[in-house]
This record gives C-alpha cells, sequence and structure tokens, in this order.
C-alpha cells in the first residue's frame, strides 16, 4: 500500500496516539494487577466471585461489540451461554461422542457458538431492532427447551455435570487464573477490535448507517464477523460456567442472567470495552454486598438501567471521560489547507465520467426526477441547482444506490452501476457527503474521518483481533492519512475531540475530510455549505478546486449561487425534476428562465 | 376436543391481538414499540385479582379502577420511558427505556404480590357451562375493542388526529395538532386496551407475574406478522397465533410447541419482514 | 480524618492480607456457624419458607437449652432465590467465606445439583431434604446426607397406592416442561410398567398453557383410570383438578405433594373438586383415623402453637423436616464435636433418629435416611394446620 509520503503531520498524530493510548490502557493495567495479585487479598468466597466475573466478563466483552458498538439489542443472549455450557458439559461427559478432554471441549464449543452466534445474530441484518430483541429473547427459549427436551444427551431437567478442568486449573485460584486468563485475552482482542477499523465500522453502522454505507462497509460481512466471535467467546463463557457451577440444569439459564449482561454494557456505555467491563464487575460483585437486597437485584438493574438511559447515556464511560470535559476554545476557525490536498490525494488516475442518461423516478405518482443527463468528468466541479424538492438530493442518492432509477442508466466510463450495492461505490473510489452531517458522535474527529478509509486498511477481522502486523500497518496508514485529510480541511487541531462537541460547520468539513479518505474518483457533496459564514464558504471553495485539481471529479449539490459560480466548471439546473438549463456558469448565470425562475435577479 | 382447542385457542389468540393492538396504539403515536404492552395485559389479571377477590370491591368498581391503573400506567410509560428518548430515535433509546421500565415493574409485582400464580375472580354470577365465560370474555373485550377503535377513527375529531398523527408525524405537527398531548392520549388508551386484555384472560391466565412477559413475546407475533400498525392484521394473526400454539400444544406437547411457535415466528419474519400483510417502509437518506 | 490517604491504603491492604491468609481461628467456646441455603423468594419459594420456619425454632431451642456443650449455634443464612448461580456463590460464602461446620439445603433440586459437588470439594457435612436421586453418592460425595424421601420413594409410594391399593391399571402420567416435571415423569413410567400398569397418556405440558380439556379429554379417551400429575407449579395442578371437575370426570389424582398445598386450594373453582385428590405426604406428620396427630407430632405441633408458628399457610411436613435437621446435627456434635470427619462418621452410623417427619437413618454406604414406608399419600381436602387425613387405604 502506498501511502502519502509526509513528514510533519503523522509524528504529532504519534505523539498523539501514543499518549492517549497510554492514557486509555492505564485502567486495564490497574485491573489486571489487581486481578492477578486477587488470591492475596480475597478469600476463597471471593474467588467464586471474582470467577464468576471473569466468566461474565468473557461473554460480555463480545457481546459488547454485538451491544455497545454495533448497537444491536442482543437480549436473549444467554442462549449461547447455555449452548456452550451444555456443549462443554456434554462432549466432556461423553453422552454424544467419545469424550472429549475439556480444552477439546471448549474449543468444539467455541465453534459451535460462533455458528449459532452467526445464527441468532443474522435477523439483525433484515430486522428492525425491536424485532431483533423479540428474536433473540426467542433464541434463549428456545435453547432453554431443547436442553429440557433432549434428555438422552443433555439429562433433560435433572441436567449434566460440568467440566473439570485438569490440573493446575482444577484448584479454585486455579480456575480463577485460568478464567481471569481468558477475560484478559478477551479484553485484550476486544480492545484491539474497538480500535480497529471494524471497531470505528461498527459504532458507524450504529450511529450513522448511511454514512457506513457511503464508506464502504458491508453490513452484512462485518456483523457477520462479530456475531461469531461473540457466539464463541459467549460459548466458551458457557463453558466456564458449567465448570463453576460444576453441575448444570434448564433452570441455571435465566432471562435475568441475559438481562444482567445486557444491562452491564449499558451501564458501562456504549461504544467503550472499560464501562462494560467495570459494569459486569459492578453487576456481579454488587448483590454480594446488598445480602437483604439480592430478592431487588434484577428491580434495581433496571432502575439503573432506566436512570442510565435518561441521564446519563454514556454510562460509566461517559463519566470517567474526563478528557472530553475540558472547554474547547471558543473562537475556532477553520483554516482548510488545499496545498495538501494534492498530498493526500496523490496523482489520481484519470477516471473518466460518471454519467446519468434520461434517468427518471417518481415516488408514489410524484416524480422526483424527469428524464435527467448528467456528466461530471474527472477533475471538475459540476454545480446541480435548484429549488427545494427539485430532485437534487434524489439524484445523489440515485447515484449512491438508495434509488433504483424507474428508466435510463446510471453509468461509469460507460459500465452500468449496480443497483442498491450502496457499500460498492466506495470500491469505486465513488465517496460522497450528507446534507445533514452523519457523524459518530462519541467518537473522535479522527477516528470519524479514518471511517472513511476502511476499504484500504488489508488485515483481516482476526488479523485485527490478534493486533497482526497488517492490522498495525493499515492502523499507521489509517491514521496518518486521516490527519492529513483533517490537516487539509483544516480540523487537525480538534482530531481528538469527541465528534458531537463540534459545531456544524465543522462537522461539515469532518465529512468531507472522510470522503477525502478514499482518494475518491468522484466526490458527491450535498450542500455542504449550509450554515457556513461567508469566510468558511470562501475556503471550502479553495478546497473543492483543489480538489478537482488534483484529478477529482466533484458534483457540488447547492443553493448558494457564490459559491456555484466560483468553483464549478459547469453547472446544471433542476426544477420539479427537469432540466431546466446546463452550462458553464456565464451561460447559466445569462439564462433567462434560470434567472427569473431561481436567482431572483 | 377440536371445539375445546378452538374455543381456548380464539380465546386466547384474542388475548394477543388485543395485546398487539396495545403495541400499534403505542407505535402509532410515537413510532415506538414499548415492552411494556404484556406488564399491561399482566397488571390486568394481577390488579382485577387485587381489587376484586383481595379487596372485595364489586367487579364493576374492580373493572373500572383496573382500566383506570391501565390509563395511568400508560401516561407515566409515555412520561418515563417514551417522551424523554423520542429526540433520540435514531439510537433506540426506546428499546432500553421501555424493557428497563416494564422489568421495574414486573419485579415489583413479583415480590409484592407473589411469585405463584394467584387466583382471578369469576367475574359473572352464571354457571360454568361448556362455552363458559372465560372463553368468551376475551372474545367479547377483543371485538369491543375493534367497534370501539373503529367508531373513534372514524367518526370522532380526536380519531382523526391519531390517524393523522400516525401517518405522518412531522406533517400532523406542522398542522398544528397538539401532539404531545395526542401521544398521551393514545398512551392512556393503549393502557386501557392492554389492561383489559389482562382482566378479560384473568380468569385463564391467572395473576400471574410470569404473564408479562409472556404476553410481551406473543402479543408481539400477531404485530410482527400482521404488519406493524395493523389493527385487522394483529387480529387476524393473532387468532391465527392463538390456534396453532393450541394445536401445536396438543399434538406435539409442551416442549416442542414453544419451538414451533417460536420458529415459525422466526422464519416468517426472516421471509417476510413486514408482515405477512404490511408493506415494506421507505427509507430516507 | 487524620489518616494520610497513604496510611489508609497501607492498612486496608495489610487487613486484607491478614484476613485472607489468616486462618480461622476455631474457638473452642465460639458459636458454631452452621450455614444454610433456603431459597425464600422467587419462583419456588414456598417450600424453603416452610422449612424456614422448622429451621429457626429448632435452633432457638437448641440455644435455649444452652446450645452444643454450652456453645450458641450461629445460623448464616443465604437466600438463594431459587437461582443456581445463586446458590453457588451462597455456597462458597458459607465454605469458603464464613467457614461452617455445616450446610443446611439448598431445599431446591436444581440448586443442590450444583451445590452438592461444590461442597464435597470442601470437605463441609451437608444435609438436604430433595428428592433428585443422583443427589447423594457415599462415593462420591461422602459428605452428603439426605434426610428425606428420594424420588424413587416419592414415585413408588404414589405408584403403588394407584396400582394396589385403587386398583387402578390405565395410568396417565403428565407433568409441566419444568426440569423437576419433566424428569419424574421419565423415571415413574417405567416404574409404573414395571408395576403391571399400562401408561395410557404420558405428557409434558408448558405450565402458562391455559387450557388442559384437551388432554384431559385425551386421557379420558384413552380410558385413563387415573391422572398422575407430577409439578411444583400450582397454577397447573389447579388447572388439571378444575378441569377434571368441568368434565365431571370421577378419576382419582394421585401425585405431587403440591397438589395438597393451600396455593393450590386457593385457586381451585369450587372446594368440592379437591375431592379424589390424593397428594404425596409423610405418615409421621399425618392424622391418625381418630383425627389425632401421633404423640411425638402433636407435642411438636404445641410446640409451633406456643411459638405462634403459623402452619396454615405452609405443609407441616416443611416445618418438620426444618425442624429435624438441626436437631440431628446438634445430637451429632453432641456426641463427637463439630470436627467434619468426626460428624460425618457419626451420621454414618445414625440408627433411627427420632425426627417429627421421620425416623432417620444412615449406614455407610447409605446417605438416603428416609424410611420407604412412612411415605404415603393423603386426601387434600382434608387439609387442616398443614397435615392431612391419610387417603383411603391406609390403615392407621
Amino acid at each position: 500500500m502506498e501511502t502519502p509520503a509526509t513528514q510533519t503531520l503523522p509524528s504529532r498524530a504519534k505523539m498523539l496516539g501514543s499518549a492517549s493510548a497510554f492514557g486509555a490502557a492505564l485502567p486495564f493495567l490497574a485491573l489486571l494487577l489487581v486481578g492477578v495479585s486477587f488470591p492475596l487479598f480475597g478469600g476463597g468466597y471471593w474467588g467464586v466471585i471474582a470467577t464468576r466475573a471473569c466468566i461474565y466478563w468473557v461473554l460480555v466483552s463480545g457481546l459488547n461489540l454485538v451491544v455497545g458498538f454495533a448497537g444491536q439489542i442482543a437480549i436473549g443472549w444467554v442462549a449461547l451461554l447455555t449452548l456452550g455450557a451444555y456443549a462443554t458439559s456434554v462432549l466432556t461427559a461423553g453422552n454424544l461422542t467419545p469424550p472429549f478432554p475439556p480444552y477439546l471441549a471448549l474449543a468444539v464449543a467455541a465453534a459451535v457458538g460462533a455458528i449459532f452466534g452467526l445464527i441468532i445474530g443474522l435477523p439483525a441484518l433484515r430486522l428492525r431492532t425491536f424485532y431483533f430483541a423479540i428474536t433473540t429473547l426467542g433464541f434463549a427459549t428456545i435453547v432453554t427447551q431443547v436442553a429440557l427436551a433432549w434428555q438422552s444427551v443433555t439429562g433433560g431437567g435433572v441436567g449434566v455435570a460440568g467440566p473439570i478442568f485438569p490440573e493446575p486449573f482444577s484448584s479454585l485460584w486455579g480456575f480463577y487464573y485460568f478464567c481471569f486468563g481468558l477475560a484478559a485475552i478477551c479484553t485484550w482482542m476486544t480492545a484491539n477490535v474497538a480500535a480497529s477499523r471494524f471497531g470505528r465500522a461498527l459504532t458507524a453502522i450504529r450511529d450513522a448507517e448511511v454514512a457506513a454505507e457511503a464508506s464502504g462497509i458491508s453490513k452484512p460481512a462485518l456483523l457477520g464477523a462479530v456475531f461469531m466471535f461473540s457466539g464463541a467467546v459467549a460459548a466458551v463463557a458457557g463453558g466456564l460456567f458449567a465448570a463453576l457451577q460444576s453441575y448444570i440444569t434448564p433452570d441455571a439459564f435465566t432471562l435475568d442472567l441475559s438481562i444482567l449482561f445486557f444491562i452491564a454494557i449499558l451501564i458501562g456505555g456504549r461504544g467503550s470495552i472499560l464501562g462494560p467491563l467495570l459494569g459486569t464487575i459492578l453487576l456481579t460483585a454488587l448483590p454480594e454486598f446488598a445480602a437483604p437486597l439480592v430478592a431487588w437485584s434484577t428491580f434495581l438493574y433496571a432502575v439503573l438501567l432506566l436512570v442510565i438511559v435518561l441521564a446519563i447515556p454514556g454510562g460509566i464511560a461517559e463519566i470517567l471521560d474526563f478528557k472530553n470535559r475540558r472547554p474547547l476554545e471558543s473562537e475556532r476557525a477553520i483554516i482548510p489547507r488545499p496545498d495538501l490536498i494534492e498530498r493526500l490525494l496523490g496523482a489520481l488516475p484519470d477516471a473518466g465520467a460518471l454519467t446519468l442518461e434520461q434517468v427518471a423516478l417518481s415516488f408514489g405518482g410524484v416524480c422526483a426526477i424527469d428524464g435527467l443527463d448528467l456528466e461530471i468528468r474527472s477533475g471538475q466541479v459540476h454545480g446541480l441547482i435548484g429549488p427545494n424538492g427539485s430532485g437534487k438530493t434524489t439524484t445523489l442518492n440515485v447515484i449512491s444506490g438508495y434509488y433504483a432509477p424507474q428508466c435510463g442508466a446510471v453509468s461509469l466510463n460507460g459500465a452500468a452501476l449496480p443497483v442498491f450495492a450502496r457499500h460498492r461505490r466506495a470500491h469505486m473510489r465513488i465517496a460522497r457527503t450528507f446534507q445533514t452531517p452523519r457523524i459518530v458522535g462519541s467518537a473522535s474527529v479522527l477516528e470519524n474521518v479514518m471511517i472513511g478509509g476502511t476499504v484500504d486498511g488489508e488485515g483481516t477481522f482476526v488479523e485485527s483481533l490478534l493486533s497482526l502486523p497488517r492490522h498495525r500497518r493499515d492502523e499507521v496508514m489509517l491514521r496518518d492519512t486521516a490527519m492529513l485529510a483533517l490537516a487539509a480541511v483544516g480540523l487537525d487541531r480538534l482530531a481528538a475531540v469527541r465528534a458531537d462537541r463540534l459545531q456544524h460547520s465543522e462537522l461539515r468539513f469532518t465529512e468531507i475530510a472522510r470522503a477525502l479518505m478514499l482518494r475518491p474518483s468522484f466526490l458527491l457533496l450535498d450542500e455542504p455549505a449550509a450554515g457556513l459564514s461567508a469566510d468558511e464558504i470562501g475556503r471550502l471553495g479553495g478546497l473543492l478546486l483543489a480538489i478537482a485539481r488534483a484529478g477529482t471529479g466533484v458534483l457540488l449539490v447547492e443553493h448558494h449561487p457564490d459559491l456555484i459560480f466560483d468553483t464549478c466548471h459547469r453547472v446544471t439546473v433542476l426544477n420539479l425534476g427537469r432540466m431546466l438549463a446546463a452550462g458553464t456558469p456565464a451561460e447559466i448565470r445569462s439564462h433567462r428562465e434560470v434567472v427569473n425562475a431561481y436567482l431572483g435577479g | 376436543m377440536v371445539e375445546s382447542i378452538v374455543s381456548t385457542g380464539v380465546a386466547i389468540g384474542c388475548i394477543y391481538a388485543l395485546i398487539g393492538i396495545t403495541y400499534n396504539v403505542m407505535f402509532s403515536a410515537s413510532r415506538v414499540f414499548s415492552f411494556t404492552a404484556g406488564t399491561l395485559g399482566m397488571l390486568g389479571g394481577v390488579l382485577g385479582s387485587l381489587f376484586i377477590a383481595r379487596m372485595d370491591m364489586p367487579v364493576v368498581v374492580g373493572f373500572l379502577l383496573v382500566l383506570a391503573a391501565g390509563a395511568l400506567f400508560g401516561i407515566v410509560t409515555e412520561i418515563v420511558a417514551v417522551r424523554p428518548v423520542l429526540k433520540s430515535l435514531d439510537q433506540h433509546l426506546y428499546v432500553l427505556s421501555t424493557l428497563a421500565l416494564a422489568l421495574i415493574v414486573q419485579q415489583f409485582t413479583a415480590i409484592e404480590w407473589s411469585t405463584e400464580p394467584q387466583p382471578f375472580p369469576r367475574l359473572l354470577n352464571i354457571a360454568r357451562g361448556g362455552f363458559d365465560q372465560q372463553f368468551w370474555l376475551p372474545m367479547l373485550a377483543c371485538a369491543a375493542v375493534i367497534v370501539g377503535l373503529e367508531l373513534l377513527y372514524r367518526h370522532t375529531l380526536v380519531g382523526h388526529a391519531f390517524l393523522a398523527i400516525a401517518e405522518d408525524n412531522f406533517a400532523a405537527r406542522a398542522l398544528g395538532l397538539p401532539e404531545r398531548s395526542l401521544r398521551m392520549t393514545s398512551y392512556a388508551l393503549a393502557g386501557v386496551i392492554g389492561a383489559l386484555a389482562g382482566f378479560a384472560g384473568g380468569e385463564m391466565l391467572l395473576a400471574y407475574f410470569g404473564n408479562a412477559p409472556m404476553l410481551t413475546f406473543y402479543g408481539f407475533v400477531p404485530v410482527a406478522l400482521g404488519g406493524m400498525g395493523s389493527n385487522r392484521g394483529a387480529v387476524v394473526a393473532g387468532l391465527l397465533l392463538g390456534l396453532f400454539q393450541q394445536t401445536a400444544n396438543f399434538l406435539v406437547g409442551g416442549v416442542f410447541a414453544s419451538v414451533a411457535v417460536f420458529t415459525v415466528f422466526i422464519i416468517v419474519l426472516l421471509a417476510r419482514p413486514e408482515g405477512l400483510a404490511g408493506a415494506a417502509f421507505q427509507r430516507r437518506v | 480524618m487524620s489518616m494520610t490517604r497513604r496510611q489508609a491504603l497501607k492498612s486496608a491492604a495489610a487487613a486484607a492480607i491478614a484476613g485472607g491468609l489468616a486462618k480461622p481461628a476455631i474457638a473452642a467456646n465460639g458459636p458454631i456457624l452452621v450455614g444454610y441455603l433456603p431459597a425464600l423468594t422467587g419462583p419456588s419459594s414456598s417450600t424453603g419458607v416452610g422449612i424456614n420456619r422448622g429451621i429457626q425454632l429448632a435452633v432457638q431451642e437448641i440455644n435455649a437449652a444452652g446450645g452444643i456443650d454450652g456453645r450458641q449455634i450461629e445460623l448464616i443464612t443465604r437466600d438463594t432465590q431459587s437461582d443456581p448461580t445463586k446458590a453457588v456463590n451462597g455456597a462458597a460464602e458459607l465454605t469458603r467465606g464464613q467457614k461452617v461446620s455445616v450446610v443446611f439445603g439448598p431445599v431446591n433440586s436444581g440448586e443442590s445439583l450444583a451445590v452438592v459437588p461444590l461442597l464435597a470439594r470442601t470437605n463441609t457435612p451437608q444435609v438436604h431434604p430433595c428428592w433428585v436421586d443422583s443427589l447423594t453418592d457415599p462415593q462420591k460425595y461422602p459428605m452428603c446426607f439426605r434426610n428425606a424421601p428420594t424420588s424413587q420413594q416419592i414415585g413408588a409410594a404414589a405408584n403403588r397406592y394407584v396400582v394396589e391399593v385403587l386398583k387402578r391399571k390405565k395410568v396417565a402420567v403428565i407433568s409441566d416442561t419444568t426440569g423437576y416435571g419433566t424428569a419424574s415423569v421419565n423415571a415413574y413410567v417405567p416404574m409404573l410398567k414395571a408395576k403391571g400398569a399400562e401408561v395410557v397418556y404420558q405428557g409434558n405440558v408448558d405450565a402458562a398453557n391455559p387450557d388442559l380439556k384437551p388432554e384431559l379429554l385425551r386421557m379420558q379417551s384413552a380410558g385413563t383410570e387415573a391422572i398422575m400429575p407430577w409439578s411444583v407449579n400450582a397454577g397447573f395442578l389447579s388447572r388439571i383438578i378444575n378441569t377434571r371437575g368441568d368434565m365431571g370426570w370421577d378419576v382419582p389424582i394421585v401425585g405431587q405433594t403440591t397438589l395438597g398445598s393451600g396455593q393450590t386450594k386457593a385457586l381451585l373453582v369450587k372446594p368440592e373438586y379437591w375431592a379424589k385428590v390424593y397428594p404425596n405426604n409423610f405418615r409421621p406428620v399425618c392424622y391418625a383415623t381418630d383425627g389425632k396427630l401421633s404423640g411425638r407430632t402433636s407435642a411438636f405441633v404445641d410446640r409451633l402453637k406456643s411459638a405462634k408458628i403459623d402452619m396454615g399457610d405452609t405443609l407441616l411436613w416443611w416445618i418438620a423436616v426444618g425442624y429435624d435437621t438441626p436437631r440431628m446435627i446438634a445430637e451429632a456434635m453432641k456426641n463427637v464435636g463439630t470436627e467434619p470427619e468426626q460428624v460425618v462418621g457419626y451420621l454414618n452410623k445414625l440408627k433411627g433418629f427420632p425426627g417429627v417427619y421421620g425416623d432417620i437413618s444412615f449406614a455407610p454406604d447409605q446417605h438416603n435416611g428416609y424410611p420407604d414406608n412412612e411415605v404415603v399419600m393423603v386426601e387434600a381436602n382434608s387439609l387442616r394446620d398443614g397435615a392431612f387425613n391419610l387417603a383411603p387405604g391406609y390403615s392407621a
């Protein structure tokens, strides 16, 4: 992978990265220390509780990627704990096969869990949130019922003995260290994913799905991988759970347990690893401190959930996020540096033209676009103007693949663009921004921009889990490029700030930086100047020209006459879905109908 | 035997349909599916038993109090769990807030009422017969709600406003409709319907906290299969579900029956996420 | 606060280390710690609540009488909420945290299945009243004793009553879909067949199913002469009884002890429907033909009454088994001290410990202490102060 050669900026990025990385790792190191030395100050009883917390965290760490990062409301994840517990126990006991050694049984359970994680998770691709939540509850019931019914294997209601791991993990503390080790590995792996392009893509799916699609993120592939991982670790947690319980019956796998896992994540905070980890420890240990309240524990969890949702949606992670409480400078100007564009985009090959021919589309009888011709050429800025409802954004959405034109063709250099394959656009180097900025508010500005480069990563999900070299190379490359893109749009000083703290105009430039990460052949901008000050609009124009100079074809949907006439090479005017006029800015400026109908001059 | 399966299937189907309508009424007003729908049904049974059997109130008084309590819980749901998160509908926080509220009420009932099913009083003092009141009361309640909603939607101003809100929230607000009070009224109405479902089905289902999650699930099946927001779809799908469940219970036995219901539900949803009768949602960018 | 933060941390750490490393000092005259794991809340807590009354009373009496060689019994209770995971946590706290000398319970089988192997690992003597057969095993769990009948004994008594006393040959066996229900049906059907009965219906039905009429119609058309329900769910059991009553079907119902509980009674449509319902119970806590309890039991009931312990909303045998357990342990400790091996050694040779609930005997290879012939069937509708009349056919 050829990365733009940069000298000054990456060093800043690296410094920023390493300092914050150490700060972020500090709580984990502290927990690691406490965990390793736990036998020194916790008696055997606390050993059992700590072991339980570790086991629950193994499950929650994986579920966290599903719930906390991808935002999928998987309430019934206890189904996978049940599955893993039974798979490990049954295989060790030899009810179905010759007896397996416990470690092998645990590994097989992980594989089974991965498959079922996929099966339970896949409805998420088809169903809306609440529907998905209910189906996961359905699966939780099915698994328990099957465990009850399949007596010859699961022992039915009488249950089956859990596995006993051989020395040195058979003793209380030995087993604790085994579970603690797995919990630490899960923490490390999920933290790796969270800090990878996959983790950022998950949060993009959660908070800004259309932006994720525009950045080339394939939701099915990514969610599939995450569900498999989550299912596998949940099943491993199940095997450990069975060993800790020593004996499992279907009634050990209550919905309350599932609710506990789910709430631990939300109390911890979505999009965080540390928060849910603390949440899991808290919810596991709390009932042990408040014995008289034991009967009320699920009630209290529910109250806690309600309070969190209403008062601190960011959970523990938000409370611990001191960095983002520091006030930002109030008078901030966005000073883009068009001179960096060439370094960022490199020498783009001539991509030819993006062409719309006689495209027509209507919604329920209302004509949105009617026979539109449009040609966006490499290295040019093409303006698309028209009053509200004239079909500008609809045109953008046809190009992006949200709507299938009822007739006409959209083609890239003569080849038709596939309809509805929205995430394929990014692979063809077609980038876009949105009328309302689509940003992951809880992620930093830098991370938001890095989302734009997702398709350029080479490492696989597994490589990210294990932090293998290709993953690390991807991260360095994406981070450097994103810093460069931020510098180019003039936002590098805000790189580490949470994106939801930015002003509207800054979000617009953030979106442009994210789009530039693709080194796009074509860049579609949906009213980028809306809400910008006159100065900022001027600078935006300069930036767009620099982008075009680098070889990108820009489609600029805009209301702002100045920006259009100052930057566009060609302009198309729409009215009620029809093309009113097309030509150079000078021609348009003097087009009588346009002046009358639209420019009002 | 067939007659017994049919009468129970239809009766229980009517309860599912009513809970489905409860979901729909809340959904139409707020685009929110609330986990409290089944909780309302549970409360209808528990409060009915509390007022009439334990506190010895006359049936009519107890009945009215149950409906009032349902309406109150509906309003509380709107204020506590829906209104504060409506702004951030994108994040689906409503799933969490309504889940939390449902759990709170359910756990409270379990601890303060009982974890065992409690008797529900006989509502009408007539002899038990083949086609008993425990079967026809839910059917009557379901019919009354359908007719009542039709009348409300077609012939009253408030009903028209409900329809307008359901059709297009933004447009309705732009027209100057009092969106917030309409939403509260909808939630109160949903509360009444849900509590009525639990009350009418009290003798069948008993006054039991565990009915809450059961009804939350089985009441959602008609919504999912009948198409969201469609009351007619909910009634048809609810009746089918009731009959299917009773038949499966009888033919293959308890363990496999619930697995069968869940499996059919999930397969149908995956094949037609918009429901058997519903239309696909247009997405907006 | 004059202590600096550093000092506070230091002393806290020192205390923690000392607490963690120090061996439990067994004071020769300190209280004897006894762990107790009942389910006092949660879905199947009525058993635990009943047993708890007996245990509390026994501990009070023992302590009031001077304790065990001058040492008081301190009962440490952890509510398991009918949840096996909480039971495991509770067992860990009792054995590893509190270092109790002996554990009573858990009182539900699902919890005991998990707790028994764990207690075996910590060498803690245990006495529990759970029925599942595999819950005692002198080889695997040498310190675990059962002072109540096994599922085998329970089922055998019910089967014997149906086949030999009522002389019914065509039997329907029904349960809910819980672990207890399904396990019972699977264990009892072969036993019935071995006794020469014909099982004409066998089924697991969802306890939430509001209408059991199709099931009963199916039983009826199969020629059923006795229905045997196995469930602890009062709602489910009452539906069976109600449906039978509504159908006007004159078939005996013989089975789980909950058939006779006050919970079930409350859910009946008519009190008359409770006729010809014969739940399991235990002879020592039943009324004889003269309507009186045996001498030992009636003295116990008098003590309960004077201690103002409510019997109306529970079953006498629950209180009785709870009452017997601490007394049995106290007897062992009075004789051989509190060392686990000694207590177990004593229990291994226990012969006819006179419990209110029944005479308990153990042997080194037999840790099921309840005598077969004390498991009987009773008339549900004779319930009075938690006790019943024997079912017709039992000699007094």
